[in-house]
């Protein structure tokens, strides 16, 4: 039993995992909370359920499609929205509720008020470990999820732009006049934060039913994960969906399904009396 | 406008108001004037948290679930009296507020407006999951209609439109005054200081918690009013009624009309439930996408929204240009 629940668990943690990496990078650099991202889940969902079912392709050419979508979308949403509400000095916020009420009202009038779901040929079968059965599908994502933590993470240490980008998180004024470009690093920053997006909602498309609203309650979870954890910061990311993931199934298994959502409120209650800027989040200035 | 002419205009529109649904004999036309007040009773209380603290909130109509909720179980499981239900609903309201508002109204940047929106779908939750309290995704159905005085012969049935309509004009009256009122008073001038300048305001010894978490509870228990009226004027709730889309939607209203304003919490819910009930009639989803595209556009071009527009159209300052001539 303990096994079982801990292997689902680090399943949802692994999805959790990649959603709040996607707005821990954007929250972090361009301090704007990306509420939009919930449409992005859904879109990275219907992209990747059509490649593979209407188009045929196989599932990884669809998730890299949902990816590239998600992205595309991601910075269409930076330039033509984010870029001039910031200039204004206007609530981003305000303007991301605005993109998602466009993006899920639109995916509502384009794909219907159903529930979409289909089974991909392959990932069915199913590994024992420790006494609990996990299928290949899951494993493969817990796997791409272990790899790609640390992966961003080099990316945003080594390489230069990644060290570009923490430039700017840092100091936006001073990272231009080192000479780097703040807008190229925003469209790069939404680029990479919502392609995680996308790519989470692609890898639950085949598990969950997905609707228009798909995304908003996942939304909920991983703006928690980013707050539990601090904002903008990767390690916290990855902790916060551990703890958020695994307490969840433990409270879904061993207590009543109903109240494994409740978990996330009394964290999030807990982390704001406690320690207000997250695990590891900077005390703010 | 001077003193008397602003009185005169205030009582020509109060009159104007009474006179209201007498104007249109259309059913669906006077239901959509209820739901516009029910509306102007929400926003208004929205609006304290957002144009006199300037703080965000998306969770308001979670707030407005559990008015509606502790109204409606109040009056048809205990037999309490609908005044003693609504007065229990501003009660649990105002205590979730606290317990929302406390630990987290002192955070800074995007850290409340989350806080806000994750308690209102977690109410949500609540509402769906607390099957034996709330009878969970069917719904409350069969809310009697507000019946109020002692006992069944000294009692008026509040049960048509028309009458509804009275009842909340009462209660937006009482809000409205309070608001009016608010600017002038230590409590209201506490939260101007705040919103221009927390740390300015917290040097010359306003208590800025204190202010803030007394701006936010006051803010929810008028939301659980707005939920109360909202469950007896249905006589059905259930957690659809309360999601974070009407939290959204109660926000874009304040935006709209205008925040900090007396007159913005009545425009905006008069038009945009408008839009949105004549959109519900053949495509909701178009109504919603206006309402986004609206949201971005008011903040882009318009974020003092109608009122504030109006009001500078007309020659008369907003506090923000005072302070700058003064």
């Amino acid at each position: 039993m303990l096994a079982q629940v801990f292997l689902n668990a680090l399943f949802l943690s692994s999805i959790y995992c990649l959603m709040a990496l996607g707005l821990t990078i954007i929250l972090g650099v361009m301090d704007i909370a990306d509420f939009a991202q919930a449409g992005l889940y859904m879109l990275g969902a219907y992209v990747a359920f059509f490649v593979c079912q209407v188009l045929g392709a196989g599932f990884l050419v669809a998730v890299l499609i949902a990816m590239i979508a998600t992205g595309v979308v991601g910075v269409v949403n930076n330039t033509l929205v984010y870029q001039p509400v910031l200039k204004r000095g206007a609530n981003t916020l305000i303007a991301a509720l605005g993109i998602l009420l466009i993006i899920q009202n639109l995916a509502l009038l384009i794909f219907g008020p159903d529930y979409q779901t289909y089974h991909l040929a392959f990932g069915e079968g199913k590994i024992e470990l420790f006494g609990g059965t996990i299928t290949v599908y899951k494993t493969m994502i817990i796997v791409v999820t272990a790899l790609l933590a640390p992966a961003v993470w080099l990316f945003l240490s080594k390489t230069k732009i990644g060290k570009a980008i923490r430039a700017v998180s840092q100091d936006k004024e001073g990272a231009s006049l080192v000479g780097i470009s703040g807008d190229k690093v925003s469209i790069f920053t939404f680029c990479l934060g919502t392609m995680f997006s996308g790519l989470s909602g692609a890898f639950l498309s085949p598990i969950y039913a997905f609707d228009a609203f798909f995304g908003s309650q996942f939304i909920v979870k991983s703006l928690t994960i980013v707050i539990f954890g601090g904002l903008g910061s990767l390690r916290g990311a990855v902790v916060g969906a551990l703890i958020i993931g695994i307490g969840e199934d433990m409270i879904a298994g061993y207590w009543s399904t109903e109240y494994s959502s409740l978990l996330t409120f009394v964290l999030l209650i807990l982390i704001l009396f406690v320690r207000p800027q997250g695990i590891f989040g900077r005390r703010p200035a | 406008m001077t003193k008397p002419v602003k009185i005169g205009v205030a009582v020509a529109l109060l009159l104007l108001s009474l006179l209201l649904p007498y104007l249109f004999s259309s059913m669906l036309i006077r239901h959509f004037i209820v739901l516009i007040a029910i509306n102007i009773v929400l926003v208004m209380g929205l609006d304290i948290v957002v144009g006199h603290l300037g703080l965000i909130s998306l969770g308001h109509a979670g707030f407005m679930g559990i008015g509606a909720y502790a109204c409606a179980i109040s009056v048809m499981n205990h037999d309490a009296p609908f005044l003693l239900g609504l007065l229990l609903a501003v009660l649990c309201a105002g205590l979730a507020g606290f317990i929302v508002g406390y630990p987290s109204i002192n955070l800074r940047g995007h850290y409340f407006v989350i806080v806000t929106f994750i308690s209102g779908i977690i109410f949500n939750l609540f509402f769906t999951n607390l099957i034996s309290i709330t009878k969970g995704p069917m719904g409350m159905p069969g809310i009697p209609p507000p019946s109020i005085g002692f006992g069944d012969r000294f009692s008026i049935v509040v049960d048509s439109k028309v009458s509804y309509y009275y009842l909340v004009w009462v209660f937006i009256v009482i809000v409205g005054f309070v608001k009016i009122r608010f600017n002038h008073s230590k409590i209201g001038r506490a939260m101007s200081a705040i919103r221009e300048d927390e740390d300015l305001a917290r040097s010359i010894g306003v208590r800025v918690h204190f202010y803030k978490v007394l701006g936010f509870v006051f803010s929810t228990a008028i939301a659980g009013l707005s939920g109360g009226l909202y469950a007896h004027y249905f006589r059905f709730i259930g957690p659809d009624s309360f999601t974070l889309f009407q939290s959204f939607n109660a926000f874009v209203m304040n935006l709209v009309g205008g925040m900090g304003t007396v007159a913005g919490p009545i425009i905006g819910p008069a038009l945009l439930t408008l839009i949105d009930e004549v959109f519900q009639l053949f495509k909701p989803e178009y109504a919603r996408i206006l309402f986004g595209v609206f949201l971005i556009l008011i903040i882009l071009y318009m974020p003092k929204g109608i009122a504030g527009l109006v009001k500078e159209r007309m020659g008369g300052r907003t506090w923000s240009q005072k302070k700058a001539v003064s």
